[in-house]
């Protein structure tokens, strides 16, 4: 008896270890883009350049890294780089896990690498407390033009007049469109001419939840503030006053914004991925539930990977009353104010935003180029889906930032869409509520 | 013959302190020394970027000042604590009576129960994010349609319920040992005055686990205080702040939030400690109260 309880225990200590080991990461938690790796690049190396005794200066580089086939591609610019300037030695330390935190602890402690990644999001906290290294001696040095870069890109990294970071790549929102379910709807392809109305019409003409194991929407409204506020500049509202001294998503813009954004799930013809049990609406489309999502660039390599049957084209959000508009994702590469050595990290940067580099990094697929030279490049005539994304940054497209408080923002933002959907308050009180909050925090 | 003496002690002294150095080192730094920095930080405004600067009670002012604290933060840890407390000491114990009868494939099911105790918070967290997802086996047992974890009305419940589940293993072995302490004699002693099993438990049992129960009660409301780990994995929060719980705010001001508030954090961190402070200092009073003449 005994012996058999023995078992027994052992039995489930055993499967409760192996239920632990093969733990498989539920997609509810994350929404990482899966990229499709399509180089094959040698490591970095140390090139020993024989006959030169001289010292290399270093220069350490972080950055996150978001899949293996994307670093790879970095530590291949690098590579280059390390050949054609023996004198600098680039050490690349990726940061995994939370970024920011990481970073900040080593600013702390003085410890920051002299090269990292700012994102959009939160740079101006570091850019106000001296933290980064003002670029424009160093872009002068180089002769390195301001106008060489996109313009918003530009402005989205300058402050007081002075340039903090150039972007190393950049993501507009796109409107992806199923075409096999257009053609079942048998409904005309979507254009970039496309207005609200037509969204509109197009969403309540694709839905068809007869299949309640699979029923299919036309436009997913997930309460997203990286999704909504695109919405808000089409209809000629802001999320926050051009000094983000307040919030202004409480005018009326805002407000008639929100209401056509709630509406397509109120009159049925839009849905929330939790609504089908998924995370990111990124799956439903590629499931075929959506027909129409908003997204970035990323969406592309993870419906290869994941969806590679999808057929799908994508064209720039439809424009709402006041025209078009966009939000523009994107992430530069800044100096540590600390540095000791500026003019050697300058040109690790200049080198990895140069036409060339970003010539590499746009073929490879990952990532949009920020060099406007790079506009009527061959890739992008070919690839109308990354034109599409590239484009949307010279229309209508603010940066995605919101000033001091932009957790509280996008909390608020967030929330207030939630409690519409889920809540049923009313959107006005929604917003009104938001925009208090927000104000609060500001103090 | 005292210097020799004194002698031995010192030297008996310096063994000590040298065998638990390992111990006592890492607690300085770690514990005592970020334990005072933070009460420090506490009366400071730092975000991390610039030096700390002192401006007394301003952090704590705004920690009473703070809907998302006031409103969410504090009455969802309280609920939390009120919920879960009594279901999990209750439940422990009524396993550990059953454990401490002489049932058939006893030593199975201590396994099966102690189990979810040693498996992974972060583990148990996925295992419970798939139970509770809209196509998960709860809802497809029970028929049901919600989606646990995204509904404000449901998502607190799933994590208070698995925290029972996780935690009741280990309360169960602390009231198994304590069982084991009590001697058959009174038993017996009960048994021949006649006494029925749930007599025998209700007047003999309780009050002889008096301590075990303060103990397991302590821990269990301190432990319930600082749960953040299954809320950072499961809901980070949401929705709708549903969620939130003070440890979690703390983690969001100190890292989360674009401007870091580092003292506001710090200030709710001491606010905690000595909330958690009293209500024990509270409860040891009123355990020892009442059976005082037991006790000392």
């Amino acid at each position: 008896m005994k012996k058999i309880e023995k078992v027994l225990s052992m039995l489930i200590i055993v499967a409760f270890v192996l239920a632990a080991c093969s733990t498989p990461t539920p997609e509810k938690i994350v929404e990482r883009v899966v990229e499709e790796k399509t180089k094959v690049v040698k490591e970095t190396q140390i090139v020993e350049v024989p006959g030169k005794a001289i010292e290399p200066t270093i220069v350490r580089l972080s950055g996150w890294a978001s899949s293996p086939s994307e670093t790879a591609l970095l530590e291949s610019l690098l590579y280059k780089f390390s050949v054609e300037n023996p004198n600098i030695l680039v050490k690349y330390e990726p940061i995994t896990g939370d970024y920011k935190q990481v970073l900040l602890t080593s600013i702390v402690s003085a410890t920051e690498p002299d090269i990292y990644y700012v994102d959009i999001f939160w740079w101006l906290e570091l850019a106000t407390n001296d933290v980064l290294f003002p670029l424009d001696d160093l872009m002068a040095s180089t002769g390195t033009k301001h106008d060489e870069f996109i313009p918003s890109l530009i402005e989205a990294f300058t402050y007081d007049g002075k340039t903090y970071g150039i972007a190393k790549d950049f993501n507009t929102l796109g409107m992806f469109y199923n075409k096999d379910l257009f053609d079942k709807a048998s409904l005309e392809y979507p254009t970039d001419d496309w207005t609200w109305d037509d969204l509109k019409a197009a969403a309540a003409t694709l839905t068809n939840t007869s299949d309640a194991n699979k029923p299919v929407y036309g436009f997913c409204t997930p309460p997203d503030p990286g999704r909504f506020p695109a919405f808000v500049f089409q209809n000629g509202g802001m999320v926050m006053t051009e000094d983000y001294s307040d919030t202004t998503l409480d005018s009326e813009a805002a407000v008639g914004a929100a209401e056509f954004y709630t509406s397509f799930r109120a009159e049925g013809s839009g849905v929330l991925p939790s609504d089908l049990g998924e995370g990111w609406q990124g799956t439903l489309f590629g499931k075929e539930q959506c027909a129409m999502v908003y997204e970035g660039g990323w969406l592309i390599p993870y419906l290869r990977e994941q969806f590679p049957g999808t057929q799908y084209g994508v064209v720039m959000p439809p424009a709402g009353p006041a025209g078009e508009g966009n939000l523009i994702f994107t992430v530069a590469w800044g100096i540590s104010a600390n540095t000791k050595n500026a003019e050697a990290a300058w040109k690790v940067v200049n080198f990895l935003t140069n036409e060339a580099s970003q010539r590499t990094v746009l073929e490879s697929g990952f990532a949009l180029p920020t060099r406007k030279s790079l506009q009527n490049s061959d890739y992008l005539t070919n690839n109308p889906n990354s034109a599409a994304i590239f484009n949307g940054s010279f229309n209508g497209a603010k940066p995605f930032f919101w000033g001091a408080v932009g957790s509280d923002v996008n909390d608020q933002m967030g929330k207030a869409l939630e409690r519409v959907f889920k809540e049923k308050q009313a959107v006005a009180d929604a917003m009104k509520q938001a925009a208090e909050a927000i104000r609060k925090a500001m103090q | 013959m005292s210097i020799i003496l004194n002698r031995k002690k010192i030297s008996e002294a310096v063994t000590g302190y040298l065998f638990i150095s390992p111990w006592l080192i890492i607690f300085t730094i770690f514990s005592v020394v970020s334990l005072v920095y933070a009460f420090y930080l506490s009366f400071t405004s730092y975000n991390l970027l610039k030096p700390p600067q002192l401006w007394g009670l301003e952090g704590y002012q705004r920690v009473f000042d703070d809907d998302l604290f006031l409103v969410k933060a504090l009455p969802n840890t309280f609920k939390y604590v009120i919920i879960v407390v009594p279901i999990q000491t209750l439940l422990s114990l009524i396993l550990a009576f059953a454990m401490d009868q002489k049932l058939r494939l006893q030593r199975f099911f201590r396994t099966l129960f102690y189990l979810p105790s040693v498996t992974s918070s972060v583990v148990i967290s996925l295992i419970f994010i798939w139970i509770f997802a809209p196509q998960g086996i709860f809802n497809q047992i029970t028929g049901l349609t919600i989606n646990w974890l995204d509904n404000p009305r449901t998502a607190f419940y799933v994590i208070m319920g698995m925290n029972i589940f996780t935690t009741s293993g280990t309360l169960m072995l602390i009231f198994l040992a304590g069982l084991q302490d009590v001697s058959t004699s009174i038993y017996e002693a009960a048994q021949i005055d006649g006494a029925n099993p749930i007599q025998t438990f209700v007047y003999i049992t309780i009050p002889m686990l008096r301590p075990v129960i303060f103990f397991v009660v302590t821990v269990g409301i301190i432990g319930c205080f600082q749960v953040f780990d299954q809320i950072y994995v499961m809901t980070a929060g949401g929705p709708l702040d549903s969620t939130t719980t003070v440890t979690y705010l703390i983690y969001k001001w100190a890292f989360r939030d674009t401007t870091i508030k580092m003292g506001q954090a710090s200030a709710l961190a001491v606010i905690l400690t000595f909330i958690i402070l009293s209500i024990t200092l509270i409860q040891r009073s009123i355990i020892e109260g009442s059976g005082s003449s037991a006790e000392s």
